[in-house]
């Protein structure tokens, strides 16, 4: 077993250095490149943060077992809290320009910032989930959703006045982390090891002696408090460590907008980022599937991109363009379908482990082997 | 004190819309333990089914409310299709949390499926004078008929339905599905028929409620039935979900409560009080105001 | 084992898929790259301007506004001959009232090639691509963003409306010019719209000598009830409410309920008050909105002959009545059609050139107008009333101011 995961860190980190080398090629092949600069980097960027948001909000609702209704409420904090972090050093003249060793250590700063911030109002939030649970849970949690954005409505210094108007905005954009077209690509590194090492911690999270734990709370919390598991600090601890990861969400979605505004963070709106839809991307990927996370939030982007900009999806006709004008109503019919025959989402509780993944081939190669040599043998019998 | 007596009325005519509401959702609570969030959903279908009939009762001679009966038996058969066709087969093989997400999911469905309807379409429409204007004055304070039969028609819903529930055959087969669906069938009762009627009555309810909240609030649009639907759910809670009594109680609070926050405290913040409240009974008593904490099989 | 095996194969039709986006893109690309060699169009040539909206979400009215508008004004220039010579191409983008998408569909127009853009129609949508058309270069001509900020000196940003400033300043300024000192406000604190103009108006109250005595604000647009509000504004004894709200909330709840409330005085409103008579309640007492006042960026029933050959031909093809963001949507198509023809080129820098030239005079739907040093047009408001005798609800047209008085 030991040498089996050894052998597991040395194909992973090998199979991550093949691919930031193969990312560092492209990048300097098609840096200059319309497509890659205007569609693929803003693209990889909201993919990071919906991913890592996903992925978080997973902890909770796949592998706690409870559902949370006001994940995007951490990511707002996140969001607020690196931005200001942020244009709070640049007014103390930390950094004059969005480059240098300074600017990156306070980017850093502000992410890590969003996360620690994110993290201590879930653990606030975590509190009330000791005595409640189930839809009690989730209706606390959607209520925090709400006293979040409208707290933050209603700072002078943050919601509809501070960031979100063209002022701060602007403000955020030159003084700022937020970041436009070319800086999003010298920075794109940032987005993708943030997000690769958020993956991994909580990876290594539902891994570890607390992943087992908070998996046997889901699975009968009775039971697992008798067998010693101190439930109330596994699910005040699952709530802190999943806002943490929101926060940081939200610090990459500040760097990616540039300008925040709270409707973004609602309980619904139009688009696919707020609480409601993050629960459908992760029931979608497979509650308890990191996995299906990470796939379910960059193909949900994805579609969404799609029907919104696709030369195609204009090009469709009649019937079939009608329906892509009202994505919302797919992702509705999609959702319930799914649940009806995969109620556990479409990866399940499987996840993709490289090593695994080499083995299966192995092993199916050799069962086909084993299965063609049965069947030159029924042949040779008959 | 004109003051006071005017953010106590807008409180009371707030609240009790919010408990017409919350008595819908509290019912199909209390029998599948479901958190049907599609339920604000069906006070919009019930506004867009007014909004058509309107014309056409006022055509026939009756009086604009009538259409009631029209937005009655829809909203009972969009909530009867919900129950076959979308809850029923999830419950049988799903847990309770993909219950509630197929109940998100509707009522996703039921909001975009509406604004794709050419005939409904994103705009907002705002409906006709339902009742006529007018009322008494206290205190300086105009309490008008509109407010003041929101609230008798709530409470004698409410009353209604909990005699409904303790004395009739249906109700008594309805609360002994909530406390044991195995042995409702051992003893005879149809457990599928009953749920699906509670379904009906439950969204039968939620027309009311529209007629009621158009009445006071004559704007129709496709999400109207989001916050109002959240609200609402709030107040149940609140309340103690699946308890009849426990829905009006708790209608009437969050409405006082907010109300007297926009007057008293912050016009801004009342959401933020709305939750707080919640959030703070919740801690203390965590099945609701009126609810009884039950101890865990093991 | 073949359950893995399926998951992990419908995994990789998702990475490909994400390949092929990048695919797709490319090849999208491929077509309007010819507009690089339109640049100087010969005649017969085809000029393409984007066009940012909502065209779903909450505020696809206004989407379809814009677009409707935009429709009209394209044929029209087709049909005239187009610009220089060349037919003009609309390619439409949905920013669905969200910051993030506005800016991928922005993203998007600008790899197609597109260097004239109109959009977005909100100031929350377009204050999220302003620093990205500055970056770009790309030419952005927002019909109806009103935000102050959105425009600067030396960018590449302009705007066919007024600023918030200059809408909050005439509604002081009116409120000052009828005699009244003390006003109150009641606005929304969750919508960049209502709180940019209550600022602006607080602003101008103190320039103007006006003291604002209570403000009240809601929580969201959601609200439905707002009897506390007014019945604070009658205990504070103002006789003036700024509302900076829209025509939803207005028509079926405002007005009605500050009466009920005991508010007799003045409800003053900025352009969100537009199509309210659309959205009152058929059969309520409507006398209740007289002495309800509001800015406006035109008038329909203006009698000029530019604004009434617009509504008809609106009227004509869509069978209602142009709100002002058509009106401006349609400005802004007729301003990019001056610029160019001025410009002789389509090339976004000269383009822009042509816009920042504040002599040039523009003459409009909503007036005639020339933009300053930032890109915002002077032009005068439209104050508009409405009156009513019990059972409909008509808009009267009370003064157009040009400037703003001194203080």
């Amino acid at each position: 077993m030991k040498k089996r995961t050894g052998k597991g860190y040395i194909i992973n980190t090998a199979v991550i250095a093949v691919i930031i080398v193969a990312f560092a090629f492209i990048k300097s092949a098609f840096g200059g490149n319309e497509q890659f600069r205007l569609i693929i980097v803003p693209s990889l960027w909201q993919c990071c943060y919906l991913i890592i948001l996903a992925a978080s909000l997973n902890l909770i609702l796949g592998f706690l077992g409870q559902l949370s209704l006001g994940h995007c409420g951490f990511m707002a904090i996140g969001a607020y809290a690196a931005a200001l972090i942020s244009l709070a050093f640049q007014r103390a003249g930390v950094f004059t320009e969005k480059a240098g060793p300074a600017f990156v250590l306070v980017l850093i700063g502000c992410i890590l910032a969003a996360g620690i911030l994110a993290a201590l109002v879930g653990l606030l939030v975590g509190i009330p989930a000791l005595r409640l649970k189930g839809d009690y849970l989730a209706i606390i949690t959607l209520g925090f959703g709400m006293i979040i954005v409208n707290i933050i409505n209603n700072i002078p210094f943050a919601g509809q006045e501070g960031l979100s108007l063209g002022s701060a905005s602007a403000s955020l954009y030159k003084n700022g982390l937020g970041f436009g077209t070319a800086s999003k690509v010298t920075y794109l590194w940032v987005a993708l090891i943030v997000t690769l090492i958020c993956l991994t911690m909580m990876f290594m999270f539902i891994r570890s002696k607390y992943g087992r734990a908070i998996k046997a709370i889901r699975d009968d919390e009775i039971a697992a408090s008798a067998s010693g598991i101190n439930t109330s600090y596994y699910k005040i601890f699952t709530f802190t460590f999943s806002a943490f990861f929101a926060g940081i969400a939200g610090a990459l979605y500040a760097c990616a907008n540039a300008t925040l505004s709270t409707s973004s963070f609602a309980f619904t709106n139009g688009g696919i980022l707020n609480s409601t839809f993050i629960v459908v991307m992760v029931v979608l990927g497979g509650m308890g599937s990191l996995t299906g996370s990470v796939v379910s939030a960059i193909v949900m982007f994805f579609v969404n991109y799609q029907i919104k900009n696709g030369l195609w999806v204009k090009s469709l006709p009649g019937f079939l363009g009608g329906i892509f004008a009202y994505p919302m109503l797919v992702y509705a019919i999609i959702l319930i379908a799914v649940i009806m025959f995969r109620p556990r989402g479409i990866f399940g509780t499987y996840e993709f482990s490289l090593l695994n993944f080499v083995r299966d081939i192995k092993e199916h190669r050799a069962k086909k082997a084993l299965q063609k040599a049965g069947n030159k043998e029924a042949k040779s019998n008959d | 004190m004109s003051t006071f007596i005017q953010t106590l009325i807008v409180g009371l005519r707030l609240g009790s819309i919010y408990a017409l509401v919350a008595l819908g959702y509290t019912m199909v609570y209390g029998i599948i333990r479901l958190i049907n969030f599609a339920h604000g959903d069906f006070i919009m279908v019930g506004g867009y089914t007014m909004i058509f009939t309107i014309p056409l009762a006022l055509a026939m001679g009756l009086p604009a409310w009538t259409s009631v009966v029209f937005a009655i038996l829809c909203c009972a058969l969009v909530g009867m299709t919900t129950e076959l066709v979308a809850y029923r087969p999830i419950r049988k093989k799903g847990t309770s949390m993909t219950a509630l997400i197929t109940a998100i999911a509707v009522s996703m469905l039921l909001e975009n499926l509406a604004q794709a309807i050419p005939a409904i379409g994103p705009n907002p429409v705002v409906a006709s004078q339902i009742f006529s204007t007018g009322g008494f004055s206290i205190a300086g304070v105009t309490m008008e008929w509109t407010t003041v039969s929101t609230i008798v028609i709530s409470a004698v819903v409410m009353v209604v339905l909990y005699q409904f529930t303790q004395k009739t055959k249906l109700g008594r087969a309805m609360r002994c599905v909530s406390e044991d669906k195995e042995a409702s069938i051992l003893m005879g009762i149809n457990v599928n028929r009953t749920i699906v009627l509670t379904f009906a009555i439950g969204s039968g309810l939620s027309a009311v409620a529209a007629l009621m909240y158009m009445a006071q609030y004559p704007k129709v649009y496709t999400t109207m039935g989001m916050m109002l639907g959240l609200k609402a759910f709030v107040a149940a809670v609140l309340g103690g979900i699946g308890i009849i009594p426990g829905a009006m109680l708790g209608g009437l609070i969050i409405g006082l409560v907010e109300s007297f926050t926009t007057s008293y405290v912050s016009s801004s913040m009342a959401d933020t009080f709305v939750f707080l409240i919640l959030i703070i009974v919740l801690i203390i008593k965590p099945a609701g105001i009126l609810g009884k904490n039950v101890g865990e099989k093991v | 084992m073949k359950k893995k095996l399926a998951c992990l194969l419908l995994a990789a039709c998702m990475c490909l898929s994400l390949a092929a986006c990048g695919g797709s893109g490319s090849a999208a690309s491929a077509t309007p790259a010819a507009s690089d060699a339109a640049e100087t169009p010969a005649a017969g040539g085809e000029i393409t301007i984007g066009t940012i909206s909502p065209n779903t979400g909450s505020l696809a009215a206004y989407g379809s506004a814009v677009t409707t508008a935009v429709d009209l004004a394209v044929e029209e220039i087709n049909a005239a001959g187009g610009i220089n010579g060349s037919q003009v191409k609309i390619v439409n983008a949905d920013d669905q009232f969200d910051p993030t998408e506005c800016l991928n569909a922005f993203n998007s127009l600008v790899s197609q090639g597109i260097g004239l853009i109109i959009g977005s129609v909100t100031s929350g949508c377009t204050s999220a691509i302003t620093d990205a058309a500055n970056e770009e270069q790309v030419c952005l001509l927002t019909p109806s963003a009103t935000a102050d900020s959105i425009t600067t000196v030396d960018d590449y940003v302009f705007r066919a409306c007024y600023a918030d400033s200059f809408q909050g300043a005439i509604a002081a300024a009116y409120a000052k010019q009828s005699g009244y000192t003390e006003v109150g406000v009641v606005y929304c604190a969750a919508d960049t719209y209502s709180k940019g103009l209550y600022d602006s108006f607080n602003t101008a109250c103190e320039k103007y000598g006006v003291t604002v005595k209570a403000v009240e604000s809601t929580a969201s647009l959601d609200v439905q009830d707002y009897t506390n509000q007014f019945a604070s504004m009658v205990k504070a004894g103002v006789e003036f409410v700024y509302a900076p709200y829209y025509y939803d909330v207005i028509g079926p709840y405002i007005v009605t309920q500050a009466r009920a409330a005991g508010y007799k005085g003045i409800i003053m409103g900025a352009d969100g008050y537009d199509s309210t008579p659309d959205y009152v309640v058929d059969g309520a007492d409507l006398s209740v909105f007289n002495d309800v006042y509001w800015t406006n960026h035109y008038d329909p029933a203006d009698t000029s002959d530019k604004v009434q050959s617009f509504v008809k031909a609106y009227e004509a093809k869509f069978g209602a009545t142009p709100n002002a963001i058509s009106a401006l949507a349609y400005d802004a198509v007729y301003m990019y059609k001056q610029a160019i023809e001025k410009a002789a080129s389509t090339d976004a820098t000269a383009v822009r050139d042509a816009l920042a030239d504040t002599s040039a005079v523009y003459t409009g739907v909503t007036g005639t107008f020339s933009l300053d040093a930032s890109g915002t047009p002077t032009k005068g408001a439209s104050i508009i009333s409405f009156t009513s005798e019990g059972t409909t609800v008509t808009t009267k047209l009370v003064d157009v101011v040009k400037e703003l008085p001194q203080a």
